[in-house]
């Protein structure tokens, strides 16, 4: 701070004062807006939880030039492919979605070019080893209550067909699978049979978020299922078909 | 003496002469005998009295100064304490009073005649005396000794008696203590006594006496014993709950009564005899009350709850009743008075009230009478039109519009077929005669869409009607619905004779193929006319199968047709009748696949009247959570039926998917109105 003109030690006080940020921060967010309050203010905010670092835009078109498909304006699935792989990280690995999220992508498979450059900004990406170094924060997200649910939520949209309301099945079926091994759910197997042999349809979008409600705060032995309690009628098919499968027996889960 | 200051003197004078005075009567009281003792009590009391009015006079100065001045005792007040003390409470005389007045009592319960002006002395002057005299030195034993006598009798009677006879006896017993009240006791004593009685004769028994076998109440209501059944009413009306028992054990008889005939196979073949069945049972039900139970309102509505719960438990209940007007409407009715007409609609309508499906009644209804008014075969038109009326009244508007709409186009097509004659009748000449009538899609139940090839013959006059209508309305679509009308067909058998026969349209296509060849398969029938197999088989049956009505033949011979079967002109046909009328069937009651059908339909229209009322609700509370949604759209609903809350939470589901609602976000029970 000794190293600063008068003027800019102010404006450091000022904006640790507002935003709470610590001096090393506020430093940061100034020294990138040029020593604009507002513009730092913008810079710091537009950030999600404390990113270091900001993104070089360049570097970033580089880098989406890499993926891009040769003749349209996006990042399609052998893109994608190719990231995974420069990524060391399966197609398949649930930090994709995290991913995927960061960027509000629309519909799985494809990313756009805004979608992908709001995305790695959010994270302070603009290089392939800085990827990589935030994989683990980015695993670490699911572990959050409240971004789990964020995720999870999302998910739906981002795996839906485009125009569609609901969600395939098999489609569902495999998201859930992904996401409840992160979160562990024990009914999750049941869940998905009882789908598949009395419903056969697609899921809707209130199933799909009350069914994380559900998961969250009924356990597993259903003990303090509310009968009345607004769940979804699949929700309440689901529990009469735990009951007559013995699968719940006197509070007991098998 | 009180004038010179002696008052004090005259005063205590007077109550030692008198006190002593009283001694001596008592004395005398006491060595009367038996039966004399009260005799001489009544006299000496009478002769007290008049000598305390004289002493009253006499002593009247010092009563008005000396007395108020020195806050003693009024003479005459004085005087009856005196008798009270020396003689009514002196050791001998007190209980021996009580023991003979109690005896006398006794002595009169048992049949026994009493004096009773000298027991109404007696009660007089111990009340005389002082309320707190007459209740303790009578009243008291008197319940006490009363209540000992009926809690043996009663139990007596309980042993000894049907339930019919046990309460004539309770209630000679009671208006007996009514009397005896009046007659020498105070007034008051009265709720007393009657207390007494109700408690030991009825409130005890009173379980025992409902259920007893053979004459207990459920007897008495089946064998229809209106004065017992009133008796017991007025008994039981004067305990707590006495009433309740009566009504909680008739309710339960009515329930179970109900719900047998309700769940009885043998009993539902006939729809028409079973709602017959209901009605009488309704009327007998109602005599008892209005003979028996003075028209309780709590009776009359638990009478209806009643109904109401074992008149739902058959979900064909709304069908059968709707069955019932049919044939009512159709026969039934035939004769009838106008009055007479209106009492059982009247009755219908009420039976229509306890249904909870109502909307399923519609359904019924609305097939039925098309059938009535497309066939001409109601009896009376007024007694249509006041059923519809009544209905409305019951339900609404929309309940009827579409009734009344077929009406409306009965009378239009009548209009129509008059301008139809008008314009063309030179035209038609020899050729067949139509009368056609024109319904509105809307009005009338759905149809389902039938093929069927209209014979040659006929397709001229079809199409020169159907220029004439669209000539004359533009824009509307016209189609033929071969699974209704009737033709009337003029044939020829084989030594000649002539019939009129009438048919049903299937069957005149039918038919007109054997003026052009004497065999036909059943293949080749199907073939040429294009009509619906199950149709077809059912035509076919009516034509070959039924005894008076074969006009066709069928090989091999059987009840049922299969596709193998081959048909022949009966030549040999005959009738005692010109006219023979082989058509359609009045309306049966729907086969089990029907009646699924019907349910289906139903449950697909009740979806949309759901989500209407969610929607409304939603719309005005804009917030609300879960539980109360489906009670307000149950209360909503339930004039026309009873929602199913699975089906309101998958409506709800379903409005949400469209974005009409939305979950809160705090509190996921609660939905909100998306404007």
């Amino acid at each position: 701070m000794h190293k600063l003109g008068r003027g800019h030690r102010d404006k450091v006080q000022q904006f640790m004062t507002i935003t709470g940020a610590s001096e090393k921060l506020a430093l940061q967010a100034l020294k990138a807006s040029d020593w604009h309050l507002e513009g730092a203010f913008d810079f710091f905010y537009g950030q999600q939880s404390h990113i270091k670092s900001y993104t070089n835009t360049t570097h970033l078109e580089e880098l989406y030039k890499r993926y891009k498909d040769p003749y349209t304006d996006m990042i399609l699935a052998d893109g994608i492919t190719l990231l995974c792989n420069d990524l060391q990280v399966d197609p398949q690995d649930i930090v994709m979605l995290v991913v995927s999220w960061h960027m509000k992508a629309s519909t799985m498979c494809e990313y756009s070019k805004e979608e992908f450059f709001t995305g790695l900004q959010a994270l302070g990406i603009d290089s392939l080893e800085k990827f990589r170094e935030r994989i683990p924060f980015m695993r670490s997200e699911l572990k959050d209550e409240q971004k789990f649910r964020e995720i999870y939520n999302f998910a739906f949209g981002w795996a839906k067909e485009k125009g569609q309301k609901s969600l395939a099945l098999d489609t569902a079926i495999g998201m859930w699978q992904l996401l409840f091994a992160e979160k562990q759910w024990p009914l999750v197997d049941h869940w998905c049979q009882f789908l598949q042999a009395r419903h056969n349809k697609a899921i809707s979008r209130d199933t799909w978020s009350q069914l994380l409600e559900f998961a969250r705060t009924v356990d597993p032995a259903l003990l303090n299922y509310d009968a009345e309690g607004a769940w979804p009628y699949l929700i309440d098919e689901f529990v009469e078909y735990l009951n007559e499968n013995g699968i719940i027996q006197n509070g007991q889960f098998k | 003496m009180v004038l010179h200051k002696f008052g004090e003197k005259l005063y205590s004078g007077l109550v030692t002469t008198m006190t002593s005075h009283l001694k001596e009567i008592s004395n005398s009281i006491e060595a009367a005998q038996g039966g004399l003792f009260l005799d001489e009590l009544n006299r000496k009391w009478a002769e007290h009295n008049k000598a305390l009015q004289m002493i009253r006079d006499i002593l009247m100065y010092m009563d008005r100064t000396f007395i108020p001045n020195t806050h003693k005792t009024p003479v005459h007040e004085l005087g009856l304490n005196l008798w009270r003390d020396v003689i009514i409470h002196s050791h001998a005389i007190q209980s021996r009073l009580q023991a003979i007045l109690l005896e006398n009592v006794r002595r009169e319960r048992s049949g026994e005649v009493i004096d009773r002006g000298l027991m109404r002395s007696i009660t007089k002057m111990l009340m005389d005396l002082g309320p707190s005299v007459y209740q303790d030195d009578f009243e008291k034993h008197f319940l006490e000794v009363s209540a000992d006598f009926y809690r043996l009798e009663s139990q007596e009677f309980i042993e000894s008696c049907d339930c019919g006879e046990y309460l004539k006896k309770a209630e000679r017993r009671l208006n007996e203590e009514i009397e005896r009240v009046s007659h020498y006791l105070d007034t008051r004593s009265e709720v007393k006594i009657t207390n007494v009685v109700e408690t030991e004769m009825i409130e005890s028994h009173m379980h025992r006496l409902v259920q007893m076998e053979n004459s207990g109440l459920i007897n008495m209501i089946v064998d229809e014993k209106y004065e017992d059944l009133g008796r017991m009413y007025c008994l039981f009306r004067r305990v707590s709950n006495g009433l309740v028992l009566i009504r909680d054990v008739m309710t339960s008889y009515i329930r179970d009564t109900g719900k047998q005939l309700l769940t009885d196979p043998e009993r539902l073949k006939d729809p028409v005899d079973f709602v017959q069945h209901l009605l009488d049972l309704k009327d007998k039900y109602d005599k008892i009350i209005t003979s028996a139970f003075r028209n309780d309102k709590t009776f009359q509505n638990a009478l209806n709850s009643s109904f109401e719960y074992f008149i739902n438990l058959n979900s064909r209940s709304p069908e059968f009743i709707s069955l019932f007007v049919d044939d009512k409407l159709r026969k039934g009715l035939r004769g009838v008075t106008e009055e007479d007409v209106e009492l059982l609609l009247d009755k219908v309508m009420m039976l229509f009230r306890y249904l909870q499906e109502k909307d399923v009644f519609e359904k019924y209804y609305k097939q039925h009478l098309a059938k009535r008014l497309l066939s001409g075969k109601s009896v009376s038109d007024d007694a249509e039109r006041s059923l519809i009326v009544k209905l409305k009244t019951e339900c609404g508007y929309q309940f009827t519009s579409k009734l009344e709409g077929m009406f409306t186009d009965m009378k239009t097509s009548q209009d129509t077929m008059q301008g139809f004659h008008a314009s063309h009748g030179s035209d038609i000449g020899d050729g067949p005669m139509l009368s056609v009538q024109v319904l509105t899609t809307g009005s009338w139940p759905t149809q389902p869409i039938t093929t069927c090839k209209l014979p040659a013959e006929i397709l001229g006059i079809c199409e020169k009607f159907r220029n004439y209508y669209l000539g004359t309305h533009t824009g509307r679509r016209l189609s033929w619905q071969t699974n209704m009308g009737t033709a009337d067909l003029k044939a020829t058998f084989g030594k000649g004779q002539k019939h009129e026969l009438n048919v049903s349209t299937y069957q005149m296509c039918v038919l007109m193929l054997f003026n052009d060849a004497d065999r036909l398969s059943y293949k080749e029938i199907e073939q040429v006319t294009e009509i619906p197999t199950f149709d077809l088989k059912r035509c076919l049956q009516s034509l070959a199968c039924v005894k008076g009505k074969n006009v066709l033949r069928k090989e091999p011979m059987s009840k049922d047709i299969v596709d193998t079967d081959t048909f022949l002109f009966n030549d040999k046909y005959t009738s005692k009748f010109f006219k023979v009328k082989i058509g359609t069937v009045a309306a049966q009651r729907e086969s089990e696949p029907e009646n699924q059908e019907t349910r289906q339909r139903v449950e697909e229209d009740r979806k949309p009247q759901i989500e209407a009322a969610i929607v409304r609700i939603m719309k005005a509370r804009r917030v609300l959570d879960h539980n109360n949604i489906v009670a307000e759209v149950t209360k909503q609903l339930q004039s026309r039926f009873l929602p199913n809350p699975v089906v309101i939470k998958k409506r709800i589901e379903s409005l949400i998917e469209r974005e009409f609602l939305e979950r809160d976000k705090g509190d996921r029970k609660l939905y909100r109105y998306l404007a």
